[in-house]
């Protein structure tokens, strides 16, 4: 835990920090949120995925610094927030926000290259993000807010699989070492 | 503190996005009566020190206004208690003049809704040193023009008669002395009646035959007959009725409040009678000479011409009687009391 609290303190040296073609983080981040808005269109299944998340995990594992993480996971939910019909400006800002900072943090420490770890990350983070968002609706909104259901598990098992291809296509814009 | 920023930037950056966030959230989320949370969360943070100051000044103030601002307490108590003193008193002398006031606007309102009807407000300033004499002393006699016999009354009903006229007093002998006796009927039936005190407070109404029905409540009015109360003015009314021998024993609960009068009307004679004055007068100095009745309009009540004189004996004041029964007007169905006594 306290690397996640000061990973800049104790980051390994020897953990490769990738690094993206110019405007690869703000067209992924712009396209994952017009798809999310946009997918809604096409049924139920779309409410599965939270693309704005996969986008802040990934580039937050990627590029491991969690001032970056952070800011960038700050920035996607206050914009999905104001995407949103009915969210207060700041709701998902909070969530992504401390996601990108574990993501950054945890990248910083473990690989993240398997899929399997990738599917194991994404899936964790998905409960994380709907526990900040649960715990911020029922403190701030008074709103019933579930921490665990079936359909979330079910969603994250989901989100995490097409994590999983969606973070292999974003692979492919990184710079070559 | 700078350094501990530094080591912990991006900690202290998270921190930071997340007060920012939290504190966009609370500009923008409502609560109870449309408030914003951002608001809410001030005054929950700062009502506490502002309690916390406010009781702390009220100590303070307290521990002054308790203990150093007394000096003077004593001496400003003192002149206080005085002063409320002086204000009961004053209080009481209002109190006593405003209920002078409202019951001489009683009287005056009496007054004026029988401008035709001559009579004289008058003072009542003293009573009888006889607990058995029911009789009170006026402030107007014979300068006033005051006669024996002439009637007294409140607004609420008859009080009595002069029967002792002074200078400038009068002596009213009340309708429950037990020497008195006021010829009465009954408002509903028209029943006769002589209505005599026995000493107590409550008069009874003599001389009505036990075939008689008797209502309680009813209401007894002046007859007339007695030539001293003009007709229907309202004596009292019927509080208990009893049978008895020859008569029914019927007590009177009096209209007006006899123990607690302070100021009357004295009926004065009708000025149409003024004519008759000089031959009645001397028909009544000639049977009581010596007395000062013997200047007065009104005759003796053996008198019978005088009485016939009299007859008309409808005072201004009094109210146009109320039908009467057939069977009760009639000799024979109602016997004519005795005369009462005067």
């Amino acid at each position: 835990m306290a690397y996640m609290l000061n990973p800049g303190a104790q980051s390994e040296p020897n953990i490769e920090v990738h690094k993206f073609y110019g405007g690869t983080v703000l067209f992924a981040t712009f396209l994952a949120l017009v798809l999310q808005a946009f997918l809604h269109k096409f049924g139920r299944w779309a409410e599965l995925l939270d693309l704005p998340l996969l986008v802040t995990v990934y580039f937050g594992v990627s590029r491991r610094n969690p001032t970056t993480g952070l800011f960038l996971g700050g920035a996607i939910g206050i914009l999905q927030d104001a995407l949103s019909h009915d969210n207060p400006i700041g709701l998902y800002g909070i969530a992504k926000t401390c996601v990108g900072y574990l993501a950054s943090s945890i990248g910083a420490r473990i690989d993240t290259e398997h899929p399997i770890a990738r599917f194991g990350l994404v899936f964790f983070f998905f409960h994380f993000h709907q526990a900040i968002l649960a715990i911020t609706q029922r403190v701030l909104l008074n709103r019933p807010a579930p921490f665990f259901t079936l359909h979330l598990f079910l969603d994250s098992l989901a989100t995490a699989a097409v994590a999983v291809v969606i973070f292999a296509l974003l692979d492919r814009l990184r710079k070559p070492s | 503190m700078p350094d501990i920023v530094s080591r912990h930037r991006p900690l202290a950056l998270l921190a930071g996005a997340i007060v920012f966030q939290v504190l966009l959230l609370a500009f923008q989320i409502k609560r109870e009566h449309d408030v914003p949370l951002v608001r809410s969360w001030a005054n929950e943070l700062f009502t506490p020190l502002e309690r916390a100051g406010t009781w702390s000044f009220s100590k303070v103030g307290g521990v002054w206004h308790s203990y150093i601002a007394l000096r003077d307490t004593r001496a400003e108590n003192l002149r206080l208690q005085s002063e409320v003193e002086k204000l009961r008193i004053r209080n009481r002398e209002l109190e006593g003049q405003a209920a002078e006031a409202q019951r001489l606007a009683s009287l005056l309102s009496f007054r004026e809704s029988h401008p035709e009807a001559p009579m004289l407000a008058a003072q009542v300033i003293g009573a009888s040193a006889d607990p058995n004499s029911h009789t009170l002393f006026i402030n107007r006699g014979e300068k006033d023009h005051v006669r024996r016999n002439f009637a007294v009354i409140t607004p609420d009903g008859v009080v009595g008669k002069i029967v002792e006229v002074f200078a400038s007093t009068s002596q009213v002998l009340l309708i429950n002395d037990k020497e008195s006796g006021v010829g009465a009927l009954l408002a509903d039936t028209r029943t006769h009646g002589v209505v005599k005190g026995n000493g107590d407070s409550e008069p009874h109404m003599d001389y009505v035959g036990n075939d008689e029905k008797i209502q309680l409540g009813a209401t007894v009015l002046t007859s007339g007959e007695d030539r001293i109360f003009p007709k229907d003015l309202p004596i009292g009314t019927i509080e208990a009725a009893a049978p008895g021998n020859p008569f029914q024993s019927i007590r009177v609960q009096p209209a007006a409040h006899l123990d607690r009068l302070e100021e009357v009307l004295v009926l004065l004679p009708p000025p149409e009678l003024a004519p008759k004055k000089s031959e009645s007068s001397a028909s009544a100095s000639a049977a009581q000479s010596g007395s000062s009745s013997a200047k007065t309009a009104l005759p003796a009540p053996g008198n019978a011409a005088a009485q016939k004189s009299l007859k008309p004996a409808t005072h201004p004041i009094a109210k146009p009687p109320a039908a009467k029964p057939a069977d009760t007007d009639t000799p024979a169905a109602q016997p004519a009391p005795p005369a009462p006594p005067q």
